[in-house]
């Protein structure tokens, strides 16, 4: 259901820009509580995420610094999608990147990627 | 005139050929790769006598560097080396002892690794013990864990103060390329995390992972075995590269296997030059 | 799933694309959506409690283990999922065999790659030649 519901969505979104119109959406998508929880455990934990073996993020502890800090993520990146390419795969933006490709290969589930991404924009 | 282009054609493969014969070779010679590998730390630890760099992480982290000294006061691998010793002197069954195998020894470990040129492979410490062992008809040691580890430890007390001198024999192209294959070993990028030894070790050391701060790749097979307080006992340092593959999610190769006996191979002529101070305690 | 979310990022992705100022934005949306499908196919009725779709699953992953490490790339846990996927065929969930075994022949596929696109090896640009 939730795959065909998807499938659709992305059938309306392609639709859309097809029409090519002055499309406007509010980007400011209320984000509820238990995604962004769910995001930041999962950026957290050293089996799934383990943003913090390279990442400071506020409220992490003992965090590694082979990346830079995670922070004013809204404003370097007004744009969603970029963040979450980045953490798709960060080899596009850098061949030689020291950041493993969470989406690409598999490390995290499509779904809990896109948790992250909240969770991480916040920041 | 109409084979004009046939020959225009002719020459530029002609040249394209001889671009890429040249450019074979000019593929760096292992000086050139030890030279520029030791710059990358000369830079990025400018402060730092090369001669420092034989002590691991604690060459660059001052902090640790307080407590290892503290360790070093009573050492935890003392109890190893007594062991060894042991090893050493008892004879086998047969009533021969490790010394009828190394006459030079126990004082050997500058000498590992190094090019086998008749068994054509790179011939390791670990590995001609365990030869000399079955050779003398007794069972071969285990490659990362246990006893072999005694022996190692005294093998590496009594070398203190050798100093690292791997050497590729040109009279033998295969040492070239055991060579090679564990350059190419260090730079490729594996397992589910996407790393290369390099990543860590070449690209950012110093850099903290979690609360791990990465030791520099020159100098860190100057000290094996190695007491680590998170094994709580000692471990070989083909224990160490397994260790190392499984955490960025690659498949280990075997201990003592050829891929792992090429890195070191590889690594150990990286530091070259360093004072063998083994063996070692770490975090 | 938050839907309005995900079409907020779909729609977001492909704008950018057009836009032109961020193609990798729109690359890397394609991937999942394949990968959904997979998943997908795993998970449908039809599969479960098919043994034979399990098995050949199965078989997939472990020949694509071998591939991978045929040129040194295996990764860590990828037989070890299939050992796992062989065990739940044997307790009768071909379902979840299945998707174990999807899941580690990605693995063996991307180790694979992973190994092929390095075959020459290129030195970073950090050491300075
Ligand atoms: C092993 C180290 C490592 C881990 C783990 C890691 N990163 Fe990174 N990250 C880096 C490095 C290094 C960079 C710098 C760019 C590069 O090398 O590609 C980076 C860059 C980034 C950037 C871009 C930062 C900027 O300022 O533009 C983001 C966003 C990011 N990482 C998010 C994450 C998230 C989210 C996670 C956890 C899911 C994560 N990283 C895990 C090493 C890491
Ligand atoms: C994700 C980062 C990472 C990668 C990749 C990595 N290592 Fe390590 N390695 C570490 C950490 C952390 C330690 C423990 C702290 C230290 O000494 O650097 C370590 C320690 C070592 C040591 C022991 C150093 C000493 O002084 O005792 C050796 C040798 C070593 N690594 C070799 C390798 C080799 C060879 C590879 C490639 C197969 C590799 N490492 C890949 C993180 C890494």
């Amino acid at each position: 259901m939730i795959n065909m519901s998807t499938r659709l969505t992305s059938i309306a979104a392609a639709a859309a820009i097809v029409l090519g119109g002055t499309l406007s959406i509010s980007t400011a998508v209320a984000v509820d509580a238990k995604v962004l929880e769910e995001g930041k455990t999962l950026a957290f934990k050293r089996k799934d995420g383990n943003c913090l073996a390279c990442h400071v993020i506020e409220g992490g502890e003992a965090a590694g610094n082979i990346g830079p800090p995670l922070m004013m993520m809204k404003i370097r990146y007004p744009d969603k999608a970029v963040l979450r390419a980045q953490i798709w795969d960060s080899s596009v933006r850098n061949a030689e990147t020291a950041m493993p490709l969470f989406g690409k290969y598999g490390i995290l589930s499509e779904s809990d990627l896109d948790k992250v991404v909240e969770y991480i924009h916040t920041l | 005139m109409k084979n004009l282009p046939g020959k225009l054609l002719l020459l530029s493969v002609v040249a394209a050929i001889a671009a890429t014969a040249q450019a074979a070779s000019e593929q760096p010679t292992p000086e050139r790769d030890k030279e520029v590998f030791e710059n990358r730390f000369k830079e990025r630890f400018p402060d730092v006598a090369r001669e420092e760099f034989a002590n691991g992480v604690y060459a660059i982290d001052p902090i640790g560097r307080e407590s290892w000294e503290a360790i070093e006061e009573f050492p935890p691998y003392e109890l190893f080396i007594d062991d060894g010793k042991e090893m050493w002197d008892a004879p086998f069954a047969n009533g021969k002892t490790y010394k009828d195998c190394f006459a030079d020894g126990p004082g050997i470990a500058h000498k590992y690794p190094h090019w086998d040129k008749e068994q054509g492979m790179v011939m390791t410490l670990p590995l001609a013990l365990n030869q000399c062992r079955e050779s003398q008809g007794e069972k071969p040691l285990k490659y990362k864990k246990g006893s072999i580890n005694n022996i190692l430890s005294y093998i590496a007390m009594e070398s203190r103060g050798e100093v690292t001198n791997v050497v590729i024999p040109e009279d033998d192209p295969r040492a070239l390329d055991a060579y090679e294959k564990g350059k190419k070993f260090y730079y490729t990028r594996r397992g589910q995390l996407n790393f290369a030894c390099a990543a860590c070790h070449v690209q950012n050391p110093g850099m903290k992972i979690r609360s791990d701060m990465l030791s520099p790749a020159l100098g860190q097979t100057t000290h094996f075995p190695v007491y680590r307080s998170k094994w709580g006992t000692i471990g070989t340092l083909h224990r160490r590269f397994t260790g190392c593959n499984k955490q960025v999610r690659a498949k280990p190769f075997k201990a003592q296997g050829e891929e792992y006996r090429n890195l070191e191979y590889f690594l150990t002529y990286m530091s070259n030059g360093l004072t063998l101070n083994g063996p070692g305690a770490r975090k | 799933m938050n839907m309005k979310k995900m079409t907020a990022m779909l729609c977001l992705g492909a704008i950018v694309a057009i836009a032109g100022q961020s193609v990798f934005a729109a690359e890397k949306q394609a991937a999942p959506k394949a990968e959904a499908a997979d998943k997908a196919a795993a998970k449908s009725p039809e599969s479960s409690g098919d043994n034979a779709a399990a098995e050949a699953a199965i078989a997939a992953a472990e020949s694509a283990r071998k591939k991978a490490a045929s040129v040194d790339g295996e990764w860590r846990d990828t037989g070890k999922m299939i050992k796992k996927a062989q065990a739940a065929l044997k307790a009768g969930d071909s379902a979840k065999a299945i998707k174990l075994a999807k899941k580690a022949e990605k693995q063996g596929k991307l180790g694979y790659e992973q190994a092929q696109a390095q075959q020459t090896l290129k030195m970073p640009s950090y050491l300075k030649y």
